[in-house]
């Protein structure tokens, strides 16, 4: 085993049964209920005496509260409740969990106490049992609230004067973070380069925005001190944890359930303060509590993500080969370094997956972040790789373009071969497999790059401008403790699956994965099916729901594939071997003579000698004479197990070939051709994993053309609506031509890898860079997104 | 802060039902809360991303931007007046066999607005379809599945 393998902790025994579900593309069977509109999310769940809870929120980004004047509200201890950050100032403020020694913590108290530390920070919450009077009393109370309004810290460069108001004056600056790593002669590296190349870049300000907000429903029983939780979450069980700690309940007391989830993207794993609210409010009023966020609110309050500055200086050799890397990164944090992650899920995370695909052996890397008056920065799909993977692809291409090579060559001459897998990067990453030149080769012959590059030529003679943008990229998936600690925001975790067969011979599965539009009830049972020779309309997988579920992570980071798959195959096999037992003392033969194929076991080699799952499982549940007591090979009546995981870290890798024509009189951008090439191992369900791939790259490239987050320089947001806020829609998009190669894992079982990021991680330098190599004659460089018309006229002089 | 109501009645998804509303309550809301029917969803509340569609009169609307009051007399239909005893319909049938859906909170809007746009264009082109869907907005599929499965759905009848 060669040293990268070693240094990796393994169960020897990797394999899962794959027999025909796993692989196929098969219908969801989550489906029904969600085209017909029975599926519940939050906001469709009613309890009764439930009142309705609106918060008020700061209209000022940085302000001293000065008072709460509750009496100003009819009804008020009657009809009418309200909680200000006072009344909540026993409870523990959120707290990001890095263990990093010289990261400063900004504690957030749930509703501001004291201060306010940007424009829509909650201060209050008002209850009554008619939403639309609930709304009418914030809008009141609000009115009745006095600030000290003090200097707004509009951005980094702000955030680090001098004279900057502090956010959090306790830690004494608005840095929260500042370290370098060098990583081998970088200097020598620089000395001995032919030339340098530099590039700032400013990744833009956006959010998820899934289609469904947040929402928060919580009751309080007060005879049995139950505390039961509805929130659109993707994490339950943690959720759970957070929400106990801070209530000082016992977790055992906290049931969390996170009903249908309308889009989570990582944006639902954080705690939200409001989800410490509005259980709170609960617990002291006795009775069903529940927040439904709008829109307007979410695009102000929701946690928003992907802003980072890269700075770059790389050094190369005229024939194209990169000897080292200076890497800035500082993310805009927000008014807090928020729970769980911190501000640095953003710049650590760029900094560390830097390296990519390519054989970089010297390395600098400076990561930082900074608070500002702004919503803080939380996961979003993809995370600090967006930003990292779309700086690395821009620099490339300009590396390339300044060169004089071709940017598909300059990628080879520095890319990774597939056998010198498993690798480990400069940062400490381990590259578990992965088919870097062979996807980023698949995408170009999509493309027919030859023909296309004559095609452009001819075209600019007409004044024309079409371009090719190249986005090859590295996907860490499979977010356990290795995972998070190669990342370079260590959280130690594991997950588990329960699968229980019922005395009729069906499965139930009780999951601590999260799902919430990704298909888990298919892709696992589809697994389960394979595991127990059975057909999966027989497997019903059970996740959500604290009660009903096992403890767990839930579903972030691209890790139920694996996690959920790894734990329900394992599990399976335990219920497979316990019916084997029971069927062989039926059949009075050795389990291993025995063979199961689409719910029928039989005798290997005397098929007439065959019972069905239901029979066996049935005698196992009530046939006496089958049960022993023997201790090691005993036979328990109930078919069930429980097996945890804690994956290696794995790496999905893929490439993004996009191309566009840009209209250099309105500074359009269109994109023609969108192509991907997706490797994330051992594939459980295509058809989902080709949903996954179209949903990121679109996400991504609303990243890159049209989604911004805009704040003035008094941090007063300017789009909290849709109206502001552009998402991608369906009109004037291409379709998304999407290849696989399947490399699988060697560490994980199964050999599956995870995914679902990649697109987003890629998209937006391919259309960078595809905008660039279009506007190449007028020596156009990216520097920012999003890619806007104006952004574009100026890039090419037309504006100022 | 009691407020005047009035009297609203519709037939909905084939039903008469009626109700007590203020002025002000919007058609969505008394859709999802007072007659309990929560298929329909809220992604805005301005208007702009199509979860709240549902058809009034024959037509597609948006109920978050209707007043209940106004709809007064007319015929709806929901995402729940669709299936028929829990068999799909000809639009849902496509949706689950293209993997039209992913978290399912866009889904309501989009089958409600393809219904009305399938009527008026039983045979669209790809583009035509792009565009009528323009007025949907999904985070989840990149519209790519969205697209195929109203090109399936309208090539199966």
């Amino acid at each position: 085993m060669d040293k990268v393998t070693s240094a990796v902790r393994l169960p020897k025994d990797r394999s899962i049964r794959k027999g025909k579900w796993i692989g196929a593309r098969v219908e969801r069977v989550e489906d029904p209920r969600f085209l017909t509109g029975a599926a519940k999310f939050v906001a469709d769940l009613e309890l009764p005496r439930m009142l309705h809870a609106v918060f008020v929120r700061s209209p000022h980004a940085h302000a001293r509260i000065i008072s709460i004047d509750k009496s100003i509200l009819p009804g008020l201890g009657e009809t009418t409740f309200v909680f200000t950050g006072e009344d909540m100032r026993d409870v523990p403020p959120l707290i990001d969990v890095v263990t990093l020694e010289t990261l400063l913590k900004t504690p957030q108290h749930s509703l501001a106490l004291g201060k306010v530390r940007f424009a829509g920070e909650a201060v209050a919450v008002v209850t009554h049992t008619d939403r639309y009077v609930a709304e009418d009393l914030a809008e009141l109370l609000g009115g009745g609230i006095e600030y000290e309004i003090l200097e707004p810290v509009a951005n980094v460069a702000a955030a680090g004067k001098a004279e900057a108001e502090l956010l959090h004056p306790d830690i004494g600056t608005n840095e929260v973070y500042r370290e370098t790593e060098t990583h081998g002669d970088v200097e020598g590296a620089f000395e001995a380069a032919d030339q340098t190349f530099s590039l700032h870049f400013h990744h833009n300000r956006y959010e998820a925005a899934p289609m469904e907000t947040r929402g928060v429903l919580a009751n309080y029983e007060r005879p049995d001190s139950q505390l039961t939780v509805w929130s659109s979450t993707q994490m339950p069980h943690f959720l759970g944890s957070i929400i106990a700690g801070k209530l000082s309940l016992s977790n055992q007391r906290v049931r969390v359930i996170a009903p249908e989830v309308g889009g989570g993207f990582g944006q639902k794993m954080c705690t939200s303060p409001e989800e410490i609210v509005i259980p709170w409010v609960a617990l002291q009023l006795g009775r069903p509590v529940r927040w439904i966020e709008d829109r307007r609110e979410h695009l102000l309050s929701a946690t928003h993500a992907k802003e980072q500055f890269v700075n770059l200086e790389v050094a190369v050799k005229t024939d194209g080969k990169i000897l080292g890397i200076k890497g800035e990164f500082i993310g805009d944090g927000g008014g807090y370094s928020f729970n769980t992650e911190s501000a640095l899920i953003e710049p650590a995370l760029a900094a560390k997956a830097f390296p990519g695909p390519y054989r970089l052996e010297t390395y600098q890397e400076t990561v930082a972040a900074s608070l500002t008056n702004k919503s803080p920065a939380a996961a979003y799909r993809g995370v600090g790789w967006t930003a990292c993977n779309a700086a690395r692809e821009i620099v490339i291409d300009e590396v390339a373009r300044g060169l004089g090579i071709d940017p598909a060559d300059m990628r080879r001459i520095n890319m990774l071969n597939a056998d010198e897998l498993p690798y480990k990067s400069i940062t400490g990453q381990i590259y578990d497999s992965g088919s870097y030149k062979e996807s980023l080769d698949k995408a170009l012959e999509a493309i027919e790059y030859p023909m296309f590059r004559a095609e452009q030529k001819r075209l600019r003679e007409k004044g024309r401008y079409l371009g090719v943008g190249i986005s090859s990229y590295v996907e860490q998936t499979a977010w356990g403790s290795d995972s998070s600690a190669q990342a370079g925001t260590p959280l130690p975790s594991h997950d588990n699956s329960t699968v229980t067969m019922d005395p009729g011979g069906k499965v139930t599965i009780g999951t601590s994965v999260s799902g919430h539009g990704q298909g888990h009830e298919t892709s696992l049972a589809q697994v389960a099916a394979d595991g127990l020779g059975i057909d999966i309309a027989d497997v019903r997988v059970l996740h959500g729901d604290t009660l009903t579920s096992p403890y767990g992570l839930g579903t972030y980071a691209s890790r139920s594939a694996v996690i959920g798959g790894a734990t329900v195959a394992r599990a399976s096999a335990d219920v497979r071997e316990q019916v084997l037992r029971v069927a062989g003392r039926m059949f009075e033969v050795s389990p291993e003579d025995l063979l199961i194929e689409d719910g029928i076991i039989s005798v290997a080699g005397a098929p007439s000698l065959s019972k069905t799952m239901a029979e066996v499982a049935f005698a196992a549940y009530w046939d006496g004479s089958l049960r022993d007591d023997e201790p090691g090979e005993s036979h328990q009546p109930l078919l069930s197990s429980t097996r945890f995981y804690d994956p290696p870290a794995t790496y999905s890798n893929g490439c993004v070939v996009v191309l566009t024509e840009v209209d250099t009189d309105t500074g359009v951008v269109r994109l023609d051709r969108i192509v991907v090439v997706e490797d994330c191992g051992t594939v459980i369900n295509p058809m989902i994993v080709d949903g996954q791939v179209h949903g990121a790259i679109m996400q991504g490239i609303g990243g890159a053309l049209l989604e911004h987050l805009i704040y003035d320089e008094d941090g007063q947001p300017l789009t909290t609506t849709y109206m502001d806020y552009l998402v991608p829609t369906a009109m004037g998009m291409p379709n998304m031509e999407v290849h696989h190669l399947e490399t699988p894992s060697p560490f994980s079982i199964g050999g599956i890898k995870g995914m679902g990021e990649g697109g987003q991680v890629a998209a937006p330098a391919a259309v960078a860079n595809a905008v660039a190599d279009a506007l190449a004659p007028f020596g156009a460089r990216i520097t920012h997104f999003p890619l806007s018309p104006d952004n574009i006229l100026r890039m090419i002089g037309k504006i100022e | 802060m009691a407020t005047a109501k009035h009297a609203v009645e519709f037939i909905v998804n084939g039903e008469p039902a009626d109700t007590l509303v203020e002025a002000r309550r919007t058609l969505a809301d008394v859709l999802r809360e007072d007659l309990d029917l929560t298929g329909t969803k809220l992604g805005c509340e301005h208007g702009v991303c199509g979860a709240c569609t549902v058809i009034v009169d024959g037509r597609a609307t948006r109920s978050c931007l209707m007043f209940a009051v106004q709809a007064d007399g007319c015929e709806i239909t929901t995402v729940e007046g669709l299936d028929v005893e829990g068999k799909l319909d000809f639009v849902q049938r496509a949706f689950t066999e293209n993997h039209g859906l992913q978290c399912g909170f866009c889904t309501p809007g989009v089958l409600m607005s393809v219904h009305s746009f399938l009527k008026d264009n039983p045979n669209p082109t790809e583009e035509e379809i792009r565009i009528e869907l323009s007025g949907n907005i999904c985070r989840c599929t990149g519209y790519q599945n969205i697209v195929k499965s109203i090109a399936a759905a309208a090539a199966s009848r």
